[in-house]
Order: C-alpha cells, then sequence, then structure tokens
C-alpha cells in the first residue's frame, strides 16, 4: 500500500480531459487506486470517470492517492508523472 | 400503511373537468420510465450490456466522425461520455440494482443516474456542477438502446392514469394509450400551448403551470384534478372526494367523446359524416395525425424531403422508404402527396426562383416539374412504388390549365409503364388530384375536374392570387382577408362544381382549422377538410355540436354580404350561439383589419 499526496497544478485542474488522461492511465493497472480530496475524507475509484469529476479539484487541490496491488509501484510513478506534467496541457 | 398526507397544488386549469385518477410520472425526456418487476435477472443483465455496448458503438461512430470534421482537440467531450459508458462503479451500481429489486434496465438506470446526477448537481464549482448534463446524455442513450428491443408496453397500466411531468410535447399524445390517461398535470405550459388546445380538444382534464408538481407526486399516488379551478390535490382525503363526487359525475357523463379518438367518427348534429384528415411535412407527424384522429393524410408537402436532403435531390429509394411509411402508417386510410412544390416564399437554391422578381408568379409547382422532367419523374417512381403499401394518391400543385394536367398525365403513366417492365413489381392504381389555387384553376374547373380523380384546395394561395396580396409583403398583409366576399364566392363555385360532377374535393388550408370557417365551409358543401392534425379533436368537437342545416343557412347567409366585416360578424356570432362554448381567439384569426 503506497500513499502520495499531489497538488493540481495546471490551469483548469482536474477537468473532463484531464479526468479522462488519469483515468484511461489508471486503467492499465491491476492494482486498486484511490483518490481523496486532502480536505475530505470520501474516497473515489480513480478508474471511474463519474468519481474522479466528482472531486471537484480545481487548480491548487492537493489530493492523496492510495494505491495497492502488484505494480503499486509502477502505477505511483505514471499517475503522479502525469499529475507533474500538469496532464501534458502547458509545457 | 399509514395513508400520506394531503396536499394542495395550485396552476392553472386550462382544460375543464373534474377527475380523480392516479399518478404516473413522465421523466423529464417525457419517458416513461416504470418500474417492472423481472423474472430473469440475467437476461435483463445481459439487456442492459447490450444496450452500453451499442451505445459504445455509437459514441465511438460519432467520435471519429466529429474528428474527421474537427480534429480529435474537439472530441473530447465524446471521449468523457464514452468513459461513462464503461465506468465501473456505475455498470455495478445499475447492475445491483437489477439483480437486487429484480428491476427491468431502464428503471435502474433511471435510479443510479438520478441519484449522480443529483450529487454533482450539488457541487459548487459551476464546471463540474454542470457535468449532470454530460450524465444525463449518457443515461439518454442507454435509455434509447434499450427501448428499441422492449418499447414499454400500454397493455398492464390501469385505466385511472394521470399524466404528470414537467411539460409535455403534443406528439406524446400519439404514443399514449388514451383510453387508459383520465388528465394531464404539467409543471410547465399554459392555457395557449399546443398542449393544452389538444387537452381541451380532446376533452382531457389539465392543469398547468403547477410548482413543484414532481417533488410533491410519485407515480402511484391519488390525484384529484380540478380542471375548472387550476387545482390538483394529491392524496385526497374521503371527505375531499366526497366534496367533488357531484362535479366529477357531472364531467364522467359528458365525456364519453374522451375515450381514443381514432374511434371516433366525425359526424355533425344530424349525422352527416365529415372526412377530418391531417396536413403533414415530415413522416414522423405521422404519430400526431394518427393520434388525433386523422382519417388520412389530406396533404402531404414533399418539400421538406427536398430542402432537408443534403444535395436537395432526394433519390428514389429514399423517397419511397418515405411514401412508404406513411402509406402504411396510415392504412387503411388514403395519404396524399403533393409533388413537389418549390418556389415562391420557400426558396430553394437548385433553381434561380430566388433570383426573380415575382416567384409567387414564377417558375414553380407543376410548371418546375414540369421543366425538370427527371425530378418529377423520379418522384413519381417513389410514389407509384409505395402504392402497394396502402392508399396512396398524388396531387398536383399549382395547376393553372388543362395542358399542365395532360402532361403530368402522360409522364406518370410513362414511369409507371417503366416500373411494371421490372419482373415482379406490382402497382396499384393511384388517384390524382389537382390543387386548385388559382382562379384560373376556378374559372376553368370543369373541364379541369373532368381530367383529375379528385381536387385539393388549397386555400392560402387561392386568397393570395385572388385578392393580389402577398402575405409576406408587410405593406398589403393586411389585405390577406379569407372572409373577402370573392374568396368565399371561389370556394362556393368550387363546392358546385365538384357536387355537379361528383367529384370528391377538399380543403387542404389551414383556414378549415378555424372552428368559424370550418362550419362555414360544411356549410358550402365541403365534406373533407385537411388540417394541422393538432387540430382536428377541435374541430371535431365543434362540428358534432352544429346541424348540417344550420351550416347552410349560414353559408347562405354569408354568401349575399357584400363586406368582410359583415360576413365576420354573422358568422362569428350565430356560430357562437349554435356551439355554446366561447371560441374568443379563433374569432380575431379569421377578423379583417380595424376599419
Amino acid at each position: 500500500m503506497i500513499r502520495q499526496s499531489v497538488l493540481i497544478s495546471n490551469k483548469l485542474g482536474l477537468h473532463a480531459r484531464a479526468a479522462a488522461k488519469l483515468v484511461r492511465l489508471a486503467s492499465r493497472f491491476s492494482s486498486e487506486i484511490h483518490l481523496s480530496r486532502e480536505d475530505a475524507n470520501q474516497q473515489i475509484d480513480s478508474k471511474s470517470i463519474l468519481g474522479v469529476l466528482m472531486l471537484a479539484a480545481s487548480k491548487g487541490t492537493r489530493l492523496v492517492i492510495s494505491i495497492e496491488g502488484q505494480d503499486e509501484l509502477e502505477a505511483v510513478e505514471a499517475i503522479c508523472g502525469l499529475f507533474e506534467n500538469k496532464f501534458g496541457e502547458e509545457s | 400503511m399509514a395513508s400520506k398526507p394531503e396536499i394542495v397544488l395550485n396552476g392553472s386549469g386550462v382544460s375543464a373537468g373534474v377527475v380523480l385518477g392516479q399518478a404516473l410520472k413522465l421523466d423529464s425526456h417525457n419517458r416513461l420510465v416504470l418500474k417492472i418487476r423481472v423474472d430473469d435477472i440475467e437476461a435483463e443483465a445481459d439487456r442492459y450490456h447490450r444496450a452500453v455496448e451499442a451505445a459504445k458503438e455509437q459514441m465511438q461512430n460519432l467520435k471519429s466522425r466529429l474528428e474527421e470534421m474537427v480534429g480529435s482537440e474537439h472530441s473530447i467531450i465524446l471521449d468523457a461520455h464514452l468513459l461513462i459508458l464503461e465506468d465501473r462503479t456505475l455498470n455495478a451500481e445499475i447492475l445491483a440494482i437489477i439483480r437486487k429489486s429484480h428491476a427491468n434496465a431502464e428503471w435502474a438506470v433511471m435510479q443510479a443516474t438520478d441519484r449522480l446526477v443529483h450529487a454533482y448537481q450539488s457541487l459548487d464549482d459551476e464546471y463540474f456542477r454542470e457535468r449532470h448534463s454530460d450524465i444525463e446524455q449518457v443515461a439518454e442513450r442507454i435509455l434509447l438502446n434499450l427501448s428499441g428491443d422492449h418499447p414499454l408496453s400500454w397493455e398492464h397500466l390501469p385505466d385511472d392514469l394521470i399524466i404528470a411531468s414537467i411539460d409535455f410535447n403534443p406528439s406524446n399524445f400519439a404514443t399514449m394509450d388514451l383510453q387508459k390517461v383520465r388528465g394531464l398535470v404539467l409543471e410547465s405550459g399554459g392555457r395557449t400551448s399546443h398542449t393544452a388546445i389538444i387537452s381541451r380538444g380532446l376533452r382531457l382534464p389539465a392543469v398547468m403551470g403547477i410548482r413543484d408538481l414532481l417533488a410533491s407526486v410519485s407515480t402511484g399516488d391519488a390525484l384529484l384534478l380540478d380542471g375548472d379551478e387550476g387545482q390538483v390535490i394529491v392524496n385526497p382525503t374521503k371527505q375531499r372526494i366526497e366534496s367533488m363526487r357531484q362535479r366529477m359525475e357531472a364531467f364522467g357523463s359528458t365525456a364519453e367523446s374522451t375515450v381514443a379518438p381514432s374511434s371516433w367518427k366525425t359526424t355533425t348534429k344530424d349525422g352527416t359524416a365529415v372526412s377530418l384528415r391531417a396536413n403533414t411535412e415530415v413522416p414522423s407527424e405521422l404519430g400526431t395525425a394518427k393520434a388525433c384522429g386523422a382519417e388520412g393524410i389530406g396533404l402531404f408537402r414533399s418539400e421538406f424531403l427536398y430542402f432537408s436532403h443534403p444535395n436537395g435531390f432526394p433519390g428514389m429509394e429514399e423517397q419511397f422508404a418515405a411514401y412508404r411509411t406513411l402509406a402504411k402508417g396510415m392504412n387503411p386510410h388514403p395519404v396524399a402527396v403533393r409533388t413537389l412544390d418549390a418556389g415562391s416564399e420557400k426558396v430553394w437554391d437548385k433553381t434561380d426562383l430566388a433570383g426573380r422578381e415575382n416567384p409567387s408568379m414564377g417558375l414553380r409547382g407543376i410548371r418546375l416539374s414540369l421543366q425538370s422532367k427527371d425530378v418529377f419523374c423520379t418522384q413519381i417512381e417513389a410514389i407509384l412504388r409505395a402504392s402497394c403499401e396502402g392508399r396512396i394518391e398524388i396531387v398536383l400543385p399549382m395547376i393553372s390549365s388543362i395542358e399542365e394536367i395532360w402532361q403530368a398525365k402522360a409522364l406518370i403513366a410513362q414511369v409507371r409503364e417503366k416500373i411494371l417492365k421490372k419482373p415482379g413489381l406490382n402497382l396499384k392504381p393511384v388517384p390524382l388530384g389537382a390543387m386548385i389555387e388559382v382562379p384560373a384553376a376556378v374559372l376553368s374547373l370543369e373541364a379541369l375536374a373532368r381530367e383529375v380523380d379528385f381536387l385539393c384546395v388549397g386555400t392560402n394561395d387561392l386568397i393570395q392570387y385572388t385578392l393580389a396580396v402577398d402575405r409576406g409583403n408587410p405593406d398589403v398583409a393586411y389585405l390577406f382577408q379569407p372572409l373577402h366576399p370573392a374568396v368565399l364566392q371561389c370556394l362556393h363555385r368550387i363546392a358546385e362544381i365538384a357536387g355537379k360532377l361528383d367529384k370528391p374535393v377538399r380543403i387542404c388550408g389551414e383556414i378549415s382549422s378555424n372552428p368559424f370557417f370550418a362550419v362555414l365551409l360544411l356549410g358550402m358543401g365541403f365534406t373533407q377538410l385537411s388540417m394541422n392534425p393538432l387540430s382536428i379533436p377541435q374541430i371535431r368537437r365543434v362540428l358534432r355540436e352544429v346541424p348540417l342545416k344550420a351550416c347552410r343557412q349560414i353559408a347562405g347567409q354569408v354568401l349575399t354580404s357584400s363586406t368582410a366585416y359583415e360576413v365576420h360578424k354573422y358568422l362569428t356570432e350565430t356560430v357562437s350561439k349554435l356551439i355554446g362554448w366561447d371560441l374568443g381567439s379563433y374569432a380575431n384569426e379569421i377578423a379583417p383589419p380595424p376599419k
């Protein structure tokens, strides 16, 4: 089980396009990958777009990622990478 | 179970009558989503999976098309929709509802997505809050695919339903079993809405504009609907029902006509049969026409098939499909297809009509058809081939001389011969009619009528050409007067000659949907009226109240008048007295301009 905090730093936040990228990426791993807002308890399934959008995470929101499963190391690296490079939206 | 508390809701009574029934809620898309117990839950789960797969394929196709057109940057919203379709949390929830409560897939989809929609609607951030519409669109698509293989049947519903909805599209009357519907209550709408007009025509008590209706009513709740006072009582107490009983019974005893309109025959008070038919422009109006009890399509304006086509020329097969739908759907009643009447106010960019100074006197109707013979023959072939599917008729527009009928008949005969050469094709006789809408046709009617099987009167054009008034020109539009004595003399002449030659004749202008004018037409001798299908129930009710003898007297009197004012005053006063209910706004519709 890995827990990692990430900051949303792209301008539009976790809007539809970014959320779609995140869901598609997360779905590639067999691990269970959950997300929650740092300021709230509710955990959502990062492989569900309706869950991810429900976070209503705008720029500056801190999220906690919890990953558990065989490929959790690869998963955490890939997902943090996606947040860090701002979903490839701003170069 | 403790009885639910009584709630009184107020709105505006748009159609009179008091009825007691049970609520049937429709969703925001006017869809009836009912919970139905399913025994084979795995088959139901399968049905859900198939609908989702079909929806995915459609979305994928849409997405590729959009990407070809505008590039992948813009297909993001469809991408999100695809992901919603695949959403495992949502899918799991829907399947759980199906399995746990033995529910039909439609119900499960609505339950699950409604919950999500509410959750999204409560978000603070506007962008994320708006995503609820994406969920609704996806749910809509799944439901659409579900309905394809399993249309909801009215068979098992009770017969004392009161429809409760946000709004109600008039075409929905066509999809309902009206024998089971006692009333209509809506959050939106008002007296002048189409739905209100039809409700009155159908004598279906209705209250509209009720705030918070859907929040206060559940399917199955007892409703006491008071269309006179504009009130709806949810879960009425016994005392309340007793206090209204007398009014309910009074309405019930006069309400025998609220049953399925399609089974009504239209007759005057003294039993003369009148045939009311529908004017339509698109095949999808068929359902409305049938629901309103139309005894056929009196005029199908085929222009729409052309105007809506990407290159303006629908092929034979495409037209054939449309005419076949109409003929089949209306059978055993007839469908009259008016051949392409491009021109005049309808700008068709395939011709130069728009560039000419006086298009309504230019190359239009049959004149254009006889110059573009290929286009005409393609249409004729499609109509003739549809003749085996029901009763179809051809009507030629803008006839002004007998030669035009001869030429058209020669072309029709050629096309018929060509079709019959192909093995395996069978054709039925197709009656031919002429539109009488030019004064020249009225004046030479005897000769023209002998050449055709029936006549259709296009009142709008007839008024325009008789009075030399372009309705589209604001400087003279006030001179467009349906009750002008010259117009009435034309109509009188048409009725007389048709009667003498025993030719069926039909009024196909919207003017026949005016109750006063309809009475006048009946009095002149017209017993076939074709109009906007929505007006049929109202006209049927009006005609049932008037004896033919009285109509004739009215017509006789009107034909001696020398001004439209005189005609209007006499006609509206006399007819109002005969029918005994208020037809207020219809009198204004045919009023001459103020002096």
